[in-house]
């Protein structure tokens, strides 16, 4: 429900964007067209509705989002929502398996980090993860490229695969090898989020009152850890990876960008290029919409290890 | 205040980070005095390699690149701080009216934050940046938009508790206004968190002007680190130095302020800051 | 006697460098035998609590470390063990059930697991079944329903029952209890703590029985240690502490504790009404969303009272009665939605917002949480004058009768420049007091203002309260949940109960004969009614 509401915002907000854009879709094209008369223009205007009041033009464009017709990239003569649609299995392939990486290892550093509150592999675990959040990720993508790429050759910088004719499983293979420094790329901020995220919070819920009850049942200290502590600690952590989706999905544009991955980030990339507006407000619709999406899986998958959050009763 | 500055003390990292934010403004104020030709402008042959004629070298234009770094100092800092203060007023405002009067204004205004919340902050700065053309205006006024949905959460997260705390009662009763309330009793007891968060903010807002300009929506006027980079990294093959060092210089003014941001929030929550050290 | 199966020899903690005394337990020695319950009494501050977790091995450490002293059992130093040697005394042979139930168990995991676990931690055969019958020994309704149970499920005393079940569950020799019953009401308290004794005497069990409250040692023990700054200051047999106290400590803890016999009152029947409270109403609505049902409370139905002038009346209940929905309903803190508030015959209820100004300064109102009520970034002086400076009166004015406050409520008038945290809970409280007087109030509504403090700051604020009521014939309405202050403060007493009056009275009338049944089983569930302290 809340999902929708927030959508049917954005939707609206997303119309009001393009209004404010500048140029007039009608005379851009025009111009294009070498055509600046008046005539043609008003013609124009009218074929794309633009002589109709704000209202019924914004009823017409929800209209067509409802049948995912996001609008005319007059710059690629292409419909929005082919481009952006052809584009996002890359992304989600991207940022999913980074997200998975960043939430897996960030966790595990984190509790790496906790049970060794003070010697040396928390201080190494707690000044890494300072150093990547405060580094920008296309710096890191560049830097890696310098590395990787450049100098030791291990890694191919750019694209998602090698443009050649492959057997399916050499493909598979040849992609995989590609996501290797985008995935890193993008996944080092949010491990370096997660895992001061996951270390706070344990050594908070390590002072809790019920693993002192823990303890004084004689349990080992693996269990405690896994059952008591870790199981309550990671709750936050789920919550907040929810509230970052946005920034993954933000930061999968930057990503994109340095390492060529043909994805809607690199898309709005493009669009930016070219001042295609149409095409980039395209692609925050569809972030916007990857981003609820996200959210909704994170809010199930924290009702499924909280007892606390009934659904449906 | 000198008990603050005990504890904030006893944070190593913290005096680290604050001894090199105090050495980044001091550069970033005297930039006119030590480079006084502009940045843009060429300064001698181009893909000079560094630690030569010119101690970063220069880029494919020529221009100098430690003048460059050095004046995108004041860009970096300016957005950070400026954008900063607006989203945190913004957050301040809206937290606190939602957390105080609870009810129908906490469900619009937090449904209203939420919003924001959800729509990808990043993506939603470059689509302003780009329709509002790149200036300096549009990026810091686009950072404010996209980075006070976390501040007013906080707020109305203080509030909210604050306003049922006893001493707020008692206030009430003996007949303050809410005004007064508001301002007298609560906000000062919710500013630490706030204050802590401002500063973490000032490094997020650095890095997404970065990420901005690196994309080619910075303000064509400015010379900011994160255009460097970006404008650079076509040749980085030739020219490893020209994206690196605008690169350690962002990596450096943001662990300084996330330091500095740590180290306060030892020093105001002196509780908290012992469980994380134990 | 017996061998001892405990031995606590000259125990001593150390605190952390830096805190106000060097050892938060010195020099402790007691034995604990087999079938007794002892009871180590004292305030807070008194290093009762860190005396019984270091018998159970459970300081935290390092910041807080035995430093010298023995405790034996069956002929082992248990502070010679390792972690992992304790292990195996952990739970087998000693269990623990602690003071909050609210947060003692994992919120995420089935009560039934965590009693499981502590059968697999110690291999011991029996699983599901063991713990199913566990459950029926402590009393629990339903434990096949129980199986599926998560904490939140329960109430705060069955969850205190599933500690008691996984303390219980492996027959230790020694169990070890810190506060058991202090955060719940009285009735519970009064079967957790029969709970205990029928287990302790079915089992032949030891207890260390941790606890600040005389009525629950009179309730309970068999001996009787008092402790004062982390030392032992007496030690014996429950009737000869309670009945001859030896120590000037041990004499002015128990004068402190109230007695239930309420002290003769003149009437006040032809004294002025002040406040009449008709048919009040309170319910609270939760809104649903779309996975949460929509919740109705009822705190406060069809509640009447009313307070003559000079007059305490005491509304007692235990937690979720509804008497802090009515204080708080009659400081106009909350709407109610029902009912009128005439306050000298004006009904307060017909005013919002600025129409009440100048009824504000006439009702004040007294805190339950000393470290809660006074803004911590706030001078003493300016939480004392707010009242009057909102008032208009000038600032200097209403500094200098803030000096007089405090000298009124016994503290010293200079320290109007100090900051709260410079204060004790009990100095606090005055401030608290001092701070409602200041705008000359008539009536005082006063919610729980003793509850958080120990029982001998308790009775001075209390003889404080007393004083300065009788000396400004003042009106008080007197919430709380402890019915011996209830018995030792009030004119007359309203007994609440799910949202209602269900009794009132003449306090010394309804303490004699109470003719609701709710009230008789508040009575008879008191810890230690049959004992009656001595009055020097």
């Amino acid at each position: 429900m809340k999902s929708v509401a927030i959508l049917l915002a954005i939707v609206v907000m997303n119309f009001l964007l393009i209004r404010l854009a500048p140029g007039d879709p009608a005379s851009v094209i025009a111009g294009e067209a070498g055509a600046a008369d008046a005539k043609y223009i008003a013609q124009l205007r009218e074929q794309f509705g633009l002589d109709k009041p704000l209202t019924t033009q914004l009823a017409l464009y929800v209209g067509g989002v409802v049948t995912f017709d996001l609008g005319w990239s007059y710059r690629n003569q292409r419909s929005v929502a082919d481009m952006v649609g052809e584009r996002l299995p890359a992304t989600l392939l991207l940022t999913v398996s980074a997200f998975v990486v960043a939430l897996g290892v960030g966790i595990g550093l984190g509790v790496l980090a906790a049970t060794r509150v003070g010697t040396w592999a928390d201080s190494l675990v707690t000044v890494a993860a300072l150093g990547f959040y405060a580094t920008p990720l296309f710096w890191i993508g560049l830097m890696a490229i310098l590395l990787f790429s450049v100098n030791l050759g291990w890694l191919p910088a750019f694209g998602m695969q090698t443009p050649v004719a492959m057997a399916p499983a050499d493909r598979v293979l040849d992609v995989a090898r590609h996501m290797v420094l985008p995935v890193l790329t993008l996944a080092l901020f949010f491990v370096a989020i997660y895992a001061r995220l996951t270390r706070a919070s344990m050594l908070e819920v390590q002072d809790m009152d019920f693993v002192r009850t823990a303890r004084a049942k004689g349990l080992r200290t693996g269990r405690i850890l896994r059952a008591h502590t870790l199981r309550n600690a990671i709750l936050p952590v789920i919550t907040f990876a929810g509230i970052q989706a946005g920034q993954l999905v933000g930061g999968s544009i930057v990503v994109e960008t340095v390492f060529a991955w043909p994805g809607i980030g690199r898309l709005a990339f493009e669009a930016l290029l070219q001042r295609d507006y149409n095409l980039l407000l395209g692609v925050f619709f569809l972030t916007s919409v990857m981003v609820i999406a996200f959210n909704l899986v994170t809010d199930l998958v924290y009702s499924m290890v909280d007892p606390r959050i009934e659904v449906g009763s | 205040m000198k008990e603050f500055w005990q504890r904030y003390k006893r944070n190593k990292g913290a005096v680290v980070g604050l001894v090199a934010l105090v050495l980044i403004i001091i550069v970033a104020v005297i930039a006119p005095f030590l480079f006084p030709k502009s940045p843009w402008e060429m300064s001698g042959a181009p893909f000079q390699r560094p630690f030569g004629e010119y101690p970063l070298g220069t880029d494919m234009l020529g221009r100098n690149i430690l003048s460059g770094i050095v004046h995108g100092a004041r860009v970096s800092l300016m957005v950070g701080i400026v954008s900063t203060f607006f989203a945190v007023t913004l957050g301040l405002a809206f937290g606190a009216l939602a957390g105080y009067f609870g009810g129908i204004i906490d469900d619009a205004l937090m449904r209203f934050t939420e919003f924001f919340q959800t729509i990808p902050s990043f993506v939603f700065a470059i689509v302003l940046v780009a329709i509002f053309r790149p200036s300096i205006v549009s990026i810091v006024a686009a950072i404010a938009v996209v980075s006070w949905p976390p501040v007013a959460r906080l707020v109305r997260g203080e509030f909210l508790s604050l306003r049922r705390r006893e001493f707020v009662q008692a206030a009430v009763v003996v007949g303050e206004s809410h005004m007064k309330i508001i301002l007298g009793q609560i906000l000062p007891n919710a500013l630490s968190p706030v204050i802590v968060m401002a500063s973490l903010m000032i490094a997020s807002a650095i890095l997404l002007e970065s990420a901005l300009s690196f994309l080619g929506l910075g303000d064509p006027n400015m010379m900011s680190w994160g255009y460097m980079i970006g404008a650079s990294r076509s040749v980085i093959r030739q020219a490893w130095w020209m994206s690196t060092f605008p690169g350690v210089a962002i990596l450096i003014t943001v662990l300084a302020l996330n330091l500095v941001g740590e180290g306060l929030s030892d020093a105001m929550n002196p509780r908290l800051a012992r469980k994380g050290r134990a | 006697m017996t061998e001892p199966l405990l031995s606590v020899r000259d125990l001593t903690i150390d605190l952390p460098p830096g805190s106000d005394r060097p050892h938060a337990v010195e020099k402790v020695s007691f034995d604990l035998h087999e079938n007794e319950i002892l009871c180590l009494v004292g305030e807070s501050g008194s290093g009762k609590s860190l005396t019984a977790a270091a018998v159970m091995g459970l300081l935290p450490q390092p910041s807080v470390k035995p430093s010298g002293g023995e405790l034996i059992f069956e002929d082992r130093d248990l502070l010679k063990l390792s972690e992992d040697e304790w292990r195996q005394y952990r739970g087998k042979r000693f269990g623990m059930i602690f003071q909050e139930p609210m947060t003692a168990l994992n919120p995420v995991m089935r009560v039934s697991d965590q009693i499981l676990e502590v059968l697999e931690a110690h291999g011991e055969p029996g699983g599901p079944e063991r713990v199913m019958e566990l459950l029926e020994a402590v009393n629990l309704p339903d434990p096949e329903r129980l199986k599926s149970a998560y904490p939140h499920h329960l109430s705060g005393g069955q969850r205190q029952r599933v500690m008691i079940a996984m303390a219980l569950a492996l027959r230790p020799t020694i169990l070890i209890a810190d506060e058991p019953t202090t955060a719940l009401d009285v009735t519970t308290q009064a079967q957790i703590l029969a709970l205990i004794r029928q287990l302790q005497s079915e089992r032949q069990m030891g207890v260390l029985f941790i606890t600040h409250d005389f009525g629950v040692v009179a309730e309970i023990a068999d001996r009787v240690a008092v402790m004062q700054h982390g030392r032992i200051v007496e030690l014996g047999a429950k009737e000869q502490v309670l009945e001859a106290p030896m120590h000037d400590y041990t004499k002015r803890l128990i004068e402190a504790v109230p007695t239930l016999d309420p002290p003769e009152r003149r009437p006040l029947d032809r004294a002025p009404t002040v406040l009449s409270v008709k048919g009040l109403g309170k319910t609270y609505r939760t809104q649903g969303g779309l996975f949460r049902p929509r919740r109705v409370v009822t705190a406060a139905k069809n509640v009447t009272l009313s307070i003559r002038k000079g007059e305490t009346l005491g509304l007692v209940g235990e937690s979720g009665s509804g008497k802090t929905t009515v204080g708080r309903c009659i400081i106009r803190l909350i709407d109610s939605d029902a009912g009128r508030i005439d306050f000298h015959g004006v009904d307060l209820n017909a005013f919002r917002g600025r129409a009440l100004r100048p009824y504000r300064k006439r009702v004040q109102m007294i805190f339950q949480d000393p470290f809660a009520s006074l803004n911590p970034r706030h001078k003493v002086g300016d939480i004392i004058a707010a009242g009057p400076i909102a008032f208009g009166t000038p600032k200097p004015e209403a500094v200098k009768r803030a000096q007089d406050l405090l000298g009124l409520v016994g503290l010293d008038p200079g320290v109007i420049d100090r900051y709260p945290h410079e204060f004790s809970g009990g100095q606090r409280q005055r401030i608290g007091i001092a701070r409602a007087l200041a705008l000359q109030p008539e009536l005082l509504v006063a919610d729980e203002p003793v509850s958080a403090l120990d029982v001998s700051v308790q009775a001075q604020v209390l003889d404080l309260l007393a004083d300065i009521k009788r000396r400004l014939n003042l009106s008080m309405l007197f919430i709380t949940h402890d019915l011996r202050v209830a018995a030792q403060v009030c004119d007359r007493v309203a007994v609440m109960y799910r949202g209602e009056i269900v009794e009132q009275g003449s306090t010394g009338e309804l303490f004699r004969h109470p003719t609701h049944p709710y009230t008789r089983s508040l009575l008879d569930a008191i810890p230690g009614k049959h004992w009656r302290a001595k009055r020097a």
